[in-house]
């Protein structure tokens, strides 16, 4: 082996040149890969890290009592990975009172949350707009607020139920609830997180006052038998449960299935650690699990577009190989006329590899790293143990690359006789593949699967109710895989035969002209050619493929995002200050914004399904917003909305509502809506005008949209709580101006970029944008480089063959024209190729995911630009290659050429 | 005998390559001058410079020290291309193992050089020029499908393409056995005879120098002797 090492070094040392190119080819093959494995752990860590800071809160534990819930909480916070844990209550109000000035202004019913004064140190489901907590006072939601016209130091009334005395509180602050619907939900361990629909009012008390005070006049709800509770907004007595917060460092650093076995060993540890005390409902575990599956798929996405492209990268280690091949050949066969056994040989293959994969690995690493760190957002946030695995892999698929490149350039050397291995021309078998037809029986299968993918839906599916986790056959991208293993192996087995075809029809017969001499030379080349075109084809499909499905993706992920917060900026204001502020024509006033249309987002009840109802004003809708006629069933969005326009009392209701109900377009539909002054729910009548399926801002499943005019003379509210904004440019930027604009007015604004990086659903979850940015750069300078490698081994191959070219006194332009010939022929050949490839790659992928987009897409989104420059910078650099490669030729040293044998 | 007008020549020609210790000295100090119509053998064991003069003359390999003339002109001092459009327009090498473009058959291989050929009188017909050497058979094959003799001859035919005033042969007969050996010597003496050009041919074989009007005998890069056919 040290002989071996010896040799080794001594030949890499010996052809300095070709030595740099196989470590410079390698390092590129796998600084792609270690992109990759980067960027794919750093989005890990990101989803988890976004998953466990969107929980506001972790664990409820239901309990018995005041003092068991300050025993068990403060058991709780004394276990490890425990942040904080507080004794907390809910409870209902039947109704709230202030009076002031001699008048007296009622709220309905609603919901009381009972915290210690610590409460909000880690636990984030409220925060303080004005004043804060204070002993014996209460804070109260900002709707509510609003709702009573309440300010701080005023006194209000809250009835703990009817019939009871009612309990006045000193108001000391208002506060925006940002999680209503965890802690309100029904507490059930055994089943887990039901977010509840969201109280109406909600007020916030400090806990040792309620456990005095309020407590009292309400039974508690037992732990063991929650089934008082288990009907969202029902809750009838005091909940006491232990709230809880996990450290969300050790939960953040890897994947989200990582963060979730450990958040449940934790859970699972704490519950041990008390027995009979307490179970938790456990939101984090929930979140993360669903955060696990976006995981999956994220990782699945990711294979699929990253692996072919960091295979073919490695096919250009090939190509390099086989620049050197005959000399290698030779090589190795004087070696073993020497004596050498082919053992020794294979040993010295593979110090040498070694040698090369661990200087291309580290190499390929740093670049890899260095791309990350240019062309995501973030960086790559590298930690020892990734930077460690990154370095492994990457010198590890580097020594596999350049054992193999090496070993498939020389095989026939090592396996036949010397005298074979000395000869210059190979008798070649065909390979076993070849004789079992792998390649066609791979596009047949891949072509099946598709079928049946598409006949049978056998495809990815989110569940249908508002949680969208996904649901992922890997099965369905056997399909792509296959179509990219067969077109390759199929592009190997045509071995330039089509291209030998079409140059004996371009020479028209025996060539005695320049164009003949040409076509016959690149038809009888084809197995040359044929190895450039496969890899820069390939690679061209793979930038086709990644490009074309990437810009889909993207565009879907907007359409995704305006669909679930509305339009391109919204803001949310409390009852009364959108119509009493002009917030659509403030907001409209904003620089950036084009038009604004408000909307009410209120609850109405369809026989015994409480559905989101939106209000909404059909004249300025369509302008703040985009509809698709994919949205609507029996007809286009503008029809529909026409028909909503001109039918006063007229409502939307989804399919689901259609079915369940028997409605048909022009039934009358009586609701219940709730009355806004009274607190109560009265008999509205309504007029089906059409079938919607998605709106914007609206939930997945049912919901209704109306007349915004009808809906509130129905429902008494103080108008619209909701602006929707459509921007000229940066939503991001708009939606900053906009939150100064009307930040006295109490809004909450969002927008749709904020929207697309968050964790609301799968498609939004995977931001496709970092690896597609690495893969793009990649594929780019690999295209390149593979056009370069090509024209550069053409020389090296046809050397000799040149130099008896000038020897007859053939023109430098003419011994030239053989080479970009050939070139042009792979770039062109590849371009079309990679086209029809890539193409179909994407539709088969984004069919695939038609059903993970939402909505599904229209057709598929083209990336003029980065397809341009993907070409653009093939054709520059065949171009330069080209130019250098001439002017080698003129410095080619023809009498020592002429001399090799 | 009679003075032959001089087609080319060469005049103090040094060539070596490397430099330092490792340089070696291909070629020391030689003068020779080929008149139009000589045939002239370059005889000397391997690593004489046989080789090397031969490409010295033929402007394939530039000397280090020393002027190489062509039909008058300093083939020397000009450039890549200049050189290369100088082999246009009249010198063909005959190298000793032929050579062929591999990816041309044997007619394209001929109608190539034909093609490049800036000789005053270029339109040879390839298949004439074949059946000359007696390949009418061989037209379509490739370089690979034809034997050692048959390639040499297809080289020869191709040289003829090029209308060479000056052939410049490399070991022609070097790979063949001593059968296909004599015939194609006996092809390119003939053609020799017929066509009229001047005829350079480096070989180890002292039989096959003794053909040649003149033979120069160079040893370690020297010409060592000079004689001169008695017919």
């Amino acid at each position: 082996m040290v002989t071996a090492a010896r040799l080794a070094a001594a030949g890499l040392a010996r052809a300095p040149g070709k030595t740099l190119v196989r470590v410079l080819v390698l390092a590129a093959s796998v600084a792609l890969l270690g992109g990759m494995l980067l960027f794919v752990g750093n989005s890990l860590r990101t989803m988890s890290g976004s998953a466990v800071r969107g929980v506001p809160l972790d664990w409820q534990g239901p309990v018995g009592s005041f003092a068991q819930d300050k025993r068990v909480a403060a058991d709780v916070a004394r276990q490890p990975g425990v942040l904080q844990a507080s004794p907390v209550a809910t409870a209902p109000f039947a109704g709230a009172a202030h009076s002031a000035g001699g008048a007296i202004t009622n709220a309905g019913k609603g919901s009381l949350l009972a915290v210690p004064p610590s409460y909000l140190d880690h636990i984030g489901t409220f925060r303080f707009l004005q004043g804060g907590f204070k002993r014996g006072g209460v804070v109260l939601d900002q709707q509510m607020a609003a709702t009573l016209k309440a300010r701080i130091g005023d006194k209000v009334a809250l009835t703990p139920r009817a019939g009871a005395p009612p309990q006045r509180y000193a108001v000391s602050g208002v506060a925006l609830v940002t999680a209503p619907d965890q802690l309100f939900q029904p507490l059930d361990p055994q089943l887990g997180p039901a977010p509840a629909q969201p109280p109406a009012n909600v007020a916030i008390v400090d806990v040792a006052t309620f456990a005095k005070r309020y407590a009292p006049a309400l039974r508690t709800i037992a732990p063991a038998n929650p089934g008082a509770n288990v009907q969202p907004g029902a809750q009838n007595g005091v909940q006491w449960q232990v709230q809880a917060q996990l450290d969300p460092g050790p939960l953040s650093h890897g994947s989200p299935r990582a963060a979730l076995k450990r958040a449940d060993q934790t859970r699972n540890r704490v519950e041990r650690s008390l027995p009979g005390q307490v179970q938790f409902v456990d939101n984090l575990s929930d979140e993360l699990n669903t955060a696990a599956g976006d995981a999956l798929y994220a990782e699945t996405l990711y294979i699929m577009l990253a692996l072919p492209g960091a295979l073919v990268a490695l096919g250009l280690a090939y190509l390099a190989a086989l620049g050197t091949v005959d000399r290698d050949r030779r090589d190795i066969s004087l070696l073993r006329a020497r004596g050498a056994a082919r053992r020794d040989l294979l040993a010295l293959a593979w110090a040498e590899s070694l040698a090369i994969g661990v200087v291309a690995g580290l190499l390929g690493a740093g670049v890899g790293l260095a791309a990350v760190e240019l062309l995501v957002s973030g960086g790559a946030q590298l930690t020892v143990a990734r930077a460690l695995l990154t370095v492994g892999v990457c010198v590890l698929v580097a020594t596999a690359g350049a054992l193999a490149a090496r070993l498939a350039a020389s095989w026939s050397s090592l396996r036949g006789t010397v005298a074979e291995g000395r000869r210059k021309t190979q008798r070649e078998r065909k390979p076993l593949w070849q004789r079992l037809y792998l390649d066609l029986i791979a596009l047949g299968l891949s072509g099946l699967i598709y079928w049946l993918t598409a006949r049978t839906g056998f495809s990815a599916v989110v569940n249908p109710d508002s949680n969208p986790t996904l649901s992922l056959s890997v099965y369905m991208f056997f399909a792509p895989a296959l179509l990219w293993i067969g077109a390759t192996l199929l592009l190997v087995r045509l071995r330039g035969s089509a291209l030998a075809w079409v140059a004996r029809r371009a020479a028209g017969g025996r060539a005695t002209t320049m164009r003949g001499f040409m076509a016959v030379s690149a038809g009888r080349r084809g197995d040359a050619i044929n190895r450039g075109l496969v890899i820069v084809a390939l690679l061209l499909a793979f930038g086709v493929n990644l490009g074309i499905f990437s810009a889909t993706y993207d565009q879907q992920a907007r359409i995704d995002a305006q669909l679930t917060i509305g339009a391109d900026v919204v803001a949310t204001a409390p009852p009364g200050i959108v119509t009493k502020q002009d917030l659509p024509g403030k907001i409209a006033s904003v620089s950036g914004v084009k038009s604004t249309t408000a909307l009410d987002h209120s609850y109405a009840y369809v026989g015994p399904d409480l559905q989101d109802t939106y209000g909404v004003d059909p004249a300025t809708f369509t302008k703040a917003t985009s509809l698709r006629d994919s949205y609507f069933l029996g007809g286009t969005a503008k029809q529909i909305m026409s028909r909503l326009a001109s039918t006063r009392d007229g409502i939307l209701i989804s399919k689901e509502t259609i079915t369940d109900f028997s409605l048909r377009p022009g039934d009358l539909l009586k609701l219940r809506v709730l009355d806004q002054r009274s607190g109560r729910f009265h008999v509205v009548p309504f007029h089906v005008a059409g079938v919607v399926q998605e709106f914007p801002s609206a939930p997945k499943d049912s919901f209704m949209v109306a007349n915004l005019s009808y809906l509130q003379a129905a429902d008494h509210s103080a108008g619209p709580n909701v602006v929707f904004a459509k921007t000229g440019g940066h939503a991001s930027a708009v939606a900053r101006r906009v939150t100064t604009a009307t930040r006295a007015d109490g809004t909450r604004v969002q927008s749709i970029d904020q929207q697309t990086a968050k964790t609301v659903s799968s498609i939004t979850t995977v931001d496709l944008t970092g690896i597609s940015h690495i893969e793009e750069a990649f594929v780019i300078l690999l295209t390149a480089g593979a056009m370069a490698l090509f024209v550069a081994l053409a020389i090296l191959e046809r050397r000799q063959e040149f130099a008896t070219m000038a020897s007859l006194g053939a023109p430098l332009g003419r011994i030239g024209a053989f080479v970009w010939s050939e070139a042009g022929i792979v770039l062109g050949a590849g371009v079309v190729l990679a086209a029809g490839l890539g193409w179909l790659l994407s539709k088969m992928l984004v069919a695939m995911l038609t059903h993970v987009f939402d909505p599904p897409p229209d057709g598929l989104a083209v990336p003029w630009g980065f397809l341009a420059g993907l070409g653009g910078a093939a054709l520059v650099a065949t171009a330069l290659a080209t130019a250098l490669a001439t002017r080698r030729l003129r410095s080619l040293p023809l009498g020592e050429v002429l001399r090799e044998q | 005998m009679t003075r032959r007008e001089a087609i080319a020549a060469c005049h103090e020609v040094t060539v070596s390559y490397g430099s330092g210790s490792a340089s070696v000295v291909a070629l020391a100090d030689v003068d020779l001058t080929i008149g139009r119509g000589e045939s002239i053998a370059l005889w000397g064991p391997s690593g004489s410079g046989k080789t090397t003069l031969l490409h010295v003359l033929g402007g394939l390999v530039s000397p280090t020290l020393g002027t190489v003339s062509w039909k008058g002109e300093l083939l020397s001092s000009l450039d890549a291309r200049a050189r290369t459009r100088a082999r246009a327009r009249g010198i063909a090498y005959i190298f000793q193992s032929a050579n062929l473009l591999p990816h041309f058959t044997a007619f394209e291989n001929v109608a190539f050089a034909v093609d490049v050929s800036e000789a005053a009188d270029r339109n040879r017909d390839p298949e004439e020029l074949l059946s000359l050497v007696g390949l009418t058979a061989k037209l379509d094959a490739l370089p690979a499908e034809l034997s050692g003799g048959e390639a040499q001859r297809v080289a020869i035919a191709r040289a003829l393409g090029q209308r060479p005033e000056l052939l410049l042969c490399d070991e022609p007969t070097g790979h063949l056995d001593s059968d296909t050996g004599e015939r194609v010597l006996n092809l390119i003496d003939a053609l020799h005879d017929e066509l009229g050009f001047a005829f350079v041919t480096a070989t180890h074989d002292a039989d096959v120098a003794a053909r040649f009007d003149r033979t120069l005998e160079l040893s370690d890069g020297h010409v060592v002797d000079e004689q001169t056919a008695q017919w």
